[in-house]
């Protein structure tokens, strides 16, 4: 492995060791309580889940089957606290690429080695992504182990698809923080534009999918190519999956062409 | 011989401030260069731009006659910062075997060597340095592998006595392997002992480049002659280099610049029992330049 790859796993080590816990702490809890769930029905009965307002059904993804295996899952793990959670630990990570260093000035000894700037920064995405697909590894297996043992009928297959999907996403939303900061050295500003993109993007795709003002910006909102393929439903959605592969390549390029640019820590 | 360092026209602005102006340098082989000037004058904005931190507006800059922006150079180069930031849980030993690792290694026992001389402790994690260990790991990484160049910025800045001595060592020896050490300060006393040349940068612009020799030929000092008898004061008016005369009784107080031969011939006609001279004091002439600099500034100005 390159040396700089390495270099940055061991300092992404802790985050990564605690990002994986709380992540798996928070799936294994949800979904083992669908066990105890599905002991009461009246808890999610139709009448049950009628009383939330629509907006909010429509939020959490309509939760019309949440009385289902596949529902629940979706639901709980999918939807918005799983990605949530996950696109948190690599928007946290991926300001650790450039803007963090920069910011701390760390960075600039690390300029002054013999290394072009392209392949400073590629390698620190490298060990991003092998980082944050460690995570999703971690994850993958909880979330399949704590659904069969929770008897909720989901193929591994069903739950490898989705949990791809999300890895996509929050590489995606990784890179993009690294690119906003490879290109303004600033944390703040990459996380800013994480989260108003990433909420943004979420409410368009959920609340908004039915308003038609809004519903075009939908084809703008990372959330839309993760959640409009159903995958835990439907299986692979392979054109939007390629959709955020080749988006977070394009901020890749982004970064890459900023960071080369630009002065450091000024 | 070429050049270890050759700027031309080298301008930097961030936005509209100036960092650094015109700059046009030559830093000769097997020399020590020391770059002086006041905080904010732009000798770290220089240094930047030698090691590609930072770009420049206009103007070029070439290290051992490649452009700065070769990463390959870089590694015929061993910079310490003047801002050295050192963070985390990781030992400074590791984070000294990471840097020597992409610098190509460096020989066994190098940084062991180095740590002993200078008294540093490398078990420490980074987070937890001292400031004054902090810039003992930056000498170690700088010197380590033993760089024909060496750019040091404010290098001598929370060390202590016996260590500045120690680092001035290391700094001779470099020079006698015949490495190139550029170091910037904004106090002069603390590179004339090693120092070949100096460069004095003001307000962006370098206002001087001169030989230590003979900086110290034209130094002001600071005279006091005690005779066994009242003297004239006339004996000493208008001596060539010999100003402030002040006398009192047998005693003589007076300010030469350069060569003190005129006030001792003028001296010998009368008893001496008692002379002082403070050592030179190169700071007072750089000192001097500013005000002339500022001076001409006024004048061309007006």
């Amino acid at each position: 492995m390159p040396t700089l790859v390495r270099k940055s796993l061991g300092e992404y080590r802790r985050a990564l060791i605690g990002w994986t816990v709380g992540l798996c702490a928070f799936l294994g809890m949800y979904i083992s309580i669908y066990a105890s769930m599905m002991k009461d029905p009246e808890t999610f009965s139709r009448q049950a889940i009628a009383k939330y307002p629509g907006a909010f059904r429509d939020l959490m993804g309509g939760m019309t089957d949440i009385a289902t295996g596949r529902g629940y899952l979706q639901a709980v793990a999918y939807q918005l606290l799983g990605p949530l959670l996950f696109t948190m630990c690599a928007a946290i990570l991926g300001n650790r690429a450039i803007a963090g260093p920069e910011e701390a000035k760390t960075l600039e000894l690390t300029l002054t080695l013999p290394i072009d700037r392209r392949r400073l920064l590629l390698e620190r995405w490298a060990a991003l992504t092998l980082g944050l697909l460690g995570v999703a590894l971690v994850t993958l297996a909880v979330a399949a182990g704590a659904s069969s043992a929770a008897d909720m009928d989901v193929p591994f297959g069903s739950i490898l698809a989705a949990h791809t999907g999300l890895f996509l996403l929050v590489l995606f939303f990784g890179t993009l923080t690294l690119c906003v900061g490879a290109a303004f050295g600033r944390k703040q500003i990459a996380l800013a534009v994480v989260g108003v993109w990433g909420v943004a993007g979420y409410i368009v795709e959920t609340m908004g999918r039915s308003i038609d003002a809004i519903s075009w910006l939908r084809w703008i909102s990372p959330v839309h190519y993760y959640l409009d393929g159903r995958p835990l439903y439907q299986g692979w959605p392979y054109g939007d999956y390629l959709v955020l592969l080749g988006a977070t390549a394009v901020l890749l390029m982004t970064a890459l062409l900023a960071f080369e640019r630009r002065d450091v820590g000024v | 011989m070429t050049a270890v360092v050759e700027t031309e026209g080298l301008t930097k602005f961030y936005g509209t401030r100036r960092g650094l102006e015109d700059l046009t340098l030559e830093i000769r082989p097997g020399e020590v260069f020391g770059y002086l000037g006041p905080n904010g004058a732009g000798k770290t904005t220089t240094i930047r731009l030698l090691l590609d931190v930072i770009r420049p507006t206009s103007g070029r800059a070439t290290v051992f006659g490649a452009d700065t922006r070769d990463p390959r150079v870089r590694a015929r180069i061993g910079y310490l910062p003047g801002e050295l930031a050192l963070e985390g849980r990781e030992r400074a030993r590791d984070y000294l075997q990471f840097l020597a690792d992409v610098r190509g290694g460096v020989s066994r026992g190098r940084i062991d060597e180095l740590a002993e001389r200078l008294d540093a402790d490398l078990s420490v994690r980074m987070g937890e340095l001292s400031k004054g260990n902090k810039q003992k790991v930056g000498l170690i990484q700088a010197f380590m592998h033993e760089p024909e160049l060496l750019i040091l910025d404010e290098p001598t800045s929370g060390l202590d006595p016996l260590v500045q001595q120690e680092f001035l060592a290391m700094v001779r020896e470099a020079r006698t392997a015949g490495h190139t050490i550029l170091m910037s300060s904004h106090v002069l006393a603390e590179v004339e002992h090693v120092a070949d040349r100096v460069g004095i940068v003001r307000a962006g612009r370098l206002v001087a480049v001169e030989d230590i020799a003979a900086l110290r030929e034209r130094a002001v000092r600071h005279v006091e002659l005690h005779f066994d008898a009242p003297v004239p004061k006339e004996s000493f008016d208008g001596l060539p280099g010999v100003r402030d005369v002040v006398v009192q009784g047998a005693s003589l107080r007076c300010t030469i610049d350069g060569r003190p031969d005129a006030l001792i011939k003028a001296a010998a006609r009368y008893t001496v029992v008692h002379m002082v001279s403070a050592e030179p004091d190169l700071e007072e002439i750089f000192l001097t330049y500013y005000s002339e600099e500022e001076g001409r500034h006024a004048h061309a100005g007006a």
